[in-house]
């Protein structure tokens, strides 16, 4: 089992290196998100850690959603994902290797996005973003678990990317909220206290989504 | 008694309201080999994925080594190598990349070796470092069989194997054939003009409408002239 | 299917529904702070118990279909989540018409106003998938993940929704506290309309089933037919 997770991490990170896509795409679209909204906020209100801390999760999500179908995609482009069926993986492996490999892309992404938010938002270079690090973590894996196991079937369809969009937003409400108010807090250098609950909900969602993922993936690949 | 590798019980497809397979039997033993034949669309392939449990069986059953298609366990899907239409194969790796991804995935002991043997044997030595996006159509194919091959496999599916390959590359998937059978194997190839298989006398079949029904005639002379040259 | 048992929930809403009209036109007294628009919570609970029930419903369905791959499970699943859908709606829109008067706007982001929303937004989802995805198998077992992870994740929006709210400035409104049933009649009345409501709910289930279910039949039928003129074509 391992082995074979390690062969298609392996793989994905070889194709991602070898003039794939998903994070340049991410990247660009992080940057769009981040300017966009330095510019809609203006001077004012785009000072404030809550702002910063909301940017930061805009581009998570809309950076997330795409790079998930296009990982999902790379999968479906001469029936590989029919040679994945055919090998002697269990589906869940399958799975967990490609959230494995999306959430890696996203957390190259989630990196520069991070030092674009410094530098467009104001904010200083201190431990405190450190802190920002587990949290992003927690929900980049979130959105990765639940868009890999969704984007299976909807990229199949004609108007999967909307579809997909449509179903993973209102499930990822809860992680979206704690991460929002967890990133503000720390932020804002508000007591590590402030933080928890956020925290718990993010692993609490981490996890349902991890688990159901595992357990129903293989009814989504058949 | 010996179980079949691969069988067909009543086996019937639809897509939607089409019928595309009706009750086919099949049942394919230990050093047998069958050779479906069929217009375009007679549903080759779609019998294929049936077998493999690609797709959903509107009736009937698809059994391999005895057990239901859709239990098969991970150990035992290893005992299987199938080509399809499309290569499944990752275009921005390499050849041996790809090689090497399925023998990791087939459990293989060695990767490396492994799939330099395999590209050695298919011809495909020269073109191991390009990327299969780069790779003409034969090279494909060849590039395909390799990787059905590489774990081994005791029954190999193989939906239009010849397609594209030239007498060489046909040759070798002959003697490939043979030696599988040779050491207690079983194939199974679809094809849309009848073939032999030398060292071998395979069961003929003809999907017709839906229904597989025993080969009409012999295989002439001149469309049976792949095999024949190995 | 036994058709008796769609016959007992249409006779049952016949009788129970103008009952729980009655009681909540004429029965019961007018609350004391809220006034008037107070009765409106009759129609408002009893529908948001139903919609959490069509959803629960259909997440279950969901997860027997998986298992067992019966299309029945499919059909139940999806006429679940349509009259849950409903009900949801009607939730959305009583609770708008009571917030109206009583907290001076159609909509404010209240926690139980925006996980109800949340949930709305779950299933509009999930019945456009149904309705924008090709009727095959693949969709209507995504559908089920759907349903299965949705309700599962139900807690989770309610605390977040909850964590949402209790950092933001409270809006401005009076909000009344909990909705205080002193007088017995007050309670009689809402049990009724709950069982009128649930029996409506049920029997709209039941006939949108048996929609699904005949439409589910008719497809195999033709399936069968087709089947039997290809065997028929075969024979010599
Ligand atoms: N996914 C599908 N959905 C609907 N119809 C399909 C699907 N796949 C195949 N068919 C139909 O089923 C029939 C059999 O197709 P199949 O690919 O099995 O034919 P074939 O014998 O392999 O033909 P060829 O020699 O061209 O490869 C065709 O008429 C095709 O249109
Ligand atoms: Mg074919």
């Amino acid at each position: 089992m391992l082995t074979g997770f390690c062969a298609l991490l392996h793989k994905d990170l070889t194709l991602e290196r070898r003039g794939g896509r998903v994070v340049i795409e991410l990247c660009v679209l992080s940057l769009l998100v981040l300017v966009v909204l330095v510019v809609a906020y203006g001077p004012e209100t785009g000072g404030r850690p809550e702002s910063a801390a909301g940017a930061l999760w805009v581009a998570l999500i809309l950076s997330g959603l795409p790079g998930a179908s296009l990982a999902v995609a790379a999968e479906h482009e001469n029936d590989c994902l029919t040679g994945l069926r055919l090998s002697p993986l269990e589906p869940a492996t399958i799975y967990a290797a490609k959230v494995a490999a999306v959430a890696l892309s996203m957390a190259v992404s989630q990196a520069a996005t991070l030092l674009l938010l410094v530098l467009f938002f104001n904010l200083q270079f201190d431990l405190n973003l450190l802190r920002l690090i587990p949290i992003l973590l927690l929900g980049t894996l979130g959105l990765c678990a639940l868009s890999t196991l969704l984007g299976t079937i909807t990229s199949r369809l004609r108007a999967g990317e909307m579809l997909l969009a449509l179903l993973t937003a209102p499930l990822y409400v809860p992680e979206l909220i704690a991460g929002v108010k967890a990133s503000a807090a720390v932020l804002s250098g508000a007591s590590l206290a402030a933080v928890v609950l956020p925290l718990k909900i993010l692993a609490a969602c981490d996890l349902l989504f991890v688990v159901c993922g595992y357990l129903l993936f293989e009814y989504l690949a058949g | 008694m010996t179980t079949a590798l691969v069988e067909a019980l009543s086996l019937s497809v639809m897509f939607g309201l089409r019928p595309v397979l009706t009750e086919v039997n099949l049942k394919l033993e230990r050093g047998r080999a069958a050779v479906i034949t069929g217009a375009n669309g007679a549903g080759k392939s779609t019998l294929v994925h049936a077998l493999c449990g690609l797709i959903g069986l509107s009736a009937g059953q698809a059994r391999m080594f005895g057990q239901d298609i859709r239990r098969l366990r991970a150990d035992d899907r290893r005992r299987v190598g199938v080509t399809l239409h499309r290569s499944m194969l990752y275009l921005n790796l390499t050849a041996r990349e790809n090689l090497e991804f399925y023998a990791k995935l087939n459990a293989c002991q060695k990767p490396s070796e492994q799939a330099a043997r395999w590209l050695e044997r298919l011809g495909l030595g020269a073109v191991a470092e390009q990327r299969a996006r780069d790779l003409s159509r034969g090279m494909e194919q060849r590039l395909a069989l390799a990787r059905a091959m590489i774990g081994e496999p005791e029954l190999v599916l193989f939906d239009e194997p010849f397609a594209s390959l030239d007498r060489q590359g046909a040759a070798v998937v002959g003697e490939l054939i043979q030696e599988l059978l040779a050491r207690g194997g079983a194939a199974l190839l679809t094809s849309h003009e009848p073939l032999t298989v030398k060292g071998a006398e395979p069961e003929n079949y003809q999907l017709v409408s839906g229904r597989l029904l025993p080969a009409a005639a012999q295989p002439s002379r001149r469309t049976a002239w792949r095999w024949m040259l190995t | 299917m036994r058709p008796s048992l769609g016959a007992a929930f249409a006779a049952a809403g016949c009788v129970l529904v103008p009952a729980a009209l009655f009681m909540v036109f004429v029965y019961v007294p007018t609350e004391a702070s809220q006034g008037i628009v107070q009765r409106i919570f009759y129609f408002h609970v009893p529908c948001a118990w139903v919609a959490f029930l069509g959803f629960g419903l259909s997440a279950v369905a969901g997860a027997f279909y998986l298992f067992f791959a019966q299309q029945v499970w499919d059909d139940i699943g999806y006429a679940a989540a349509e009259v849950g859908m409903l009900f949801c709606t009607l939730v959305l829109i009583t609770g708008s018409l009571w917030a109206k008067p009583i907290w001076g706007t159609w909509w404010t982001w209240d926690s139980r106003l925006t996980t109800t929303f949340i949930l709305w937004l779950l299933y509009a989802g999930y019945l456009l998938l149904r309705a924008m995805g090709e009727e095959n198998e693949q969709v209507a077992r995504l559908a089920a993940v759907v349903a299965i992870v949705a309700v599962l994740d139900i807690p989770l929006i309610v605390i977040s929704v909850r964590l949402w709210r209790t950092i933001h400035p409270a809006v401005l409104v009076t909000r009344s506290g909990e909705h205080g049933l002193e007088d017995p009649r007050m309670l009689q009345t809402l049990a009724v309309s709950m069982l009128a409501i649930s029996a409506l709910s049920a029997w709209l289930f039941w006939l949108r089933l048996k929609t699904l279910r005949a439409k589910s039949r008719l497809f195999e039928l033709r399936r069968m037919l087709a089947t039997a003129q290809a065997i028929g074509d075969g024979a010599p």
